[in-house]
């Protein structure tokens, strides 16, 4: 079970974004499920740009190589300031923010009221 | 840092190759194609580039839509279909798909002037080719 009292882990990167020859993104979704973490969830951005300042949008071709990738995961604060370490050397260049959230619901289906 | 580096050159390396070889393949396809069409349907009009330019422009839509909509396909498979085969088969794919976009944004002017301004600038810059070589003496 996740506190009422969360964190949200936020990881903004590119998708082309690599580490040992297979996805960065794929690679987190991957450790955060070995660590038993609550859940995490990767979203495909349609445009962005970050430190380097270039545009990368899937309008035009030529610049839609590498769109953003960002991996939420919300769990108890230790849970993720656990993950951190071993997060942190998947990828090389990106973004990871962290706040607080407030846990509303976080169940299966079978648990959801009027579920047989 | 070094290793990071050196890294993201090897990527870029890589992607080189993946338009290089997909480019390659393309335009050897657009040969076939073309060469095919045309010499089904006679001398008078350049069916073969039309059929290759349209048949270009459908599979970009089928492929962009399919590898970024529907699919988590790599960047590198991206690459390597969208800029490399089907570029090398006919630019006009490219063209066809932004043109697309532009429009599906109700960018209409931005549509307008990138369909009408690659068809004028392209015959402009044929027309002055042409000029230019013939002006040599």
């Amino acid at each position: 079970m996740i506190p009422r009292e969360g964190k949200l882990l936020r990881i903004f990167i590119g998708e082309s974004e690599h580490h040992r020859g297979r996805p960065a993104h794929e690679q987190i979704l991957e450790l955060a499920r070995r660590e038993g973490l609550a859940g995490a969830t990767v979203l495909r951005g349609i445009a962005g740009f970050g430190r380097s300042s270039r545009i990368h949008t899937a309008k035009i071709l030529r610049l839609s190589e590498d769109l953003p990738v960002v991996i939420e995961i919300i769990d108890a604060a230790e849970k993720i300031d656990a993950l951190l370490p071993k997060l942190e050397p998947l990828i090389g260049g990106g973004l990871i923010t962290l706040e607080r959230a407030e846990v509303v619901v976080y169940r299966s289906k079978a648990d959801a009221p009027g579920a047989s | 840092m070094a290793a990071r580096a050196n890294r993201g050159r090897l990527q870029c390396g890589m992607r080189w190759i993946w338009v290089f070889v997909g480019g390659g393949t393309g335009s050897l396809l657009r040969y076939l194609v073309g060469g095919w069409v045309q010499g089904a349907t006679g001398a008078a009009f350049p069916w073969g580039t039309f059929a290759v330019n349209v048949s270009g422009c459908f599979a970009i839509g089928v492929l962009a839509t399919w590898l970024t909509e529907r699919s988590a396909a790599t960047p590198e498979l991206r690459t390597f279909l969208l800029i490399g085969v089907l570029g090398g088969y006919t630019t006009f794919s490219t063209f066809g798909i932004e043109t697309w976009r532009l429009l599906e944004s109700a960018e209409w002017l931005r549509a307008a002037g990138n369909a009408l301004g690659s068809v004028a600038g392209g015959l402009a810059g044929v027309m002055a080719g042409v000029l230019l070589a013939r002006s040599v003496p």
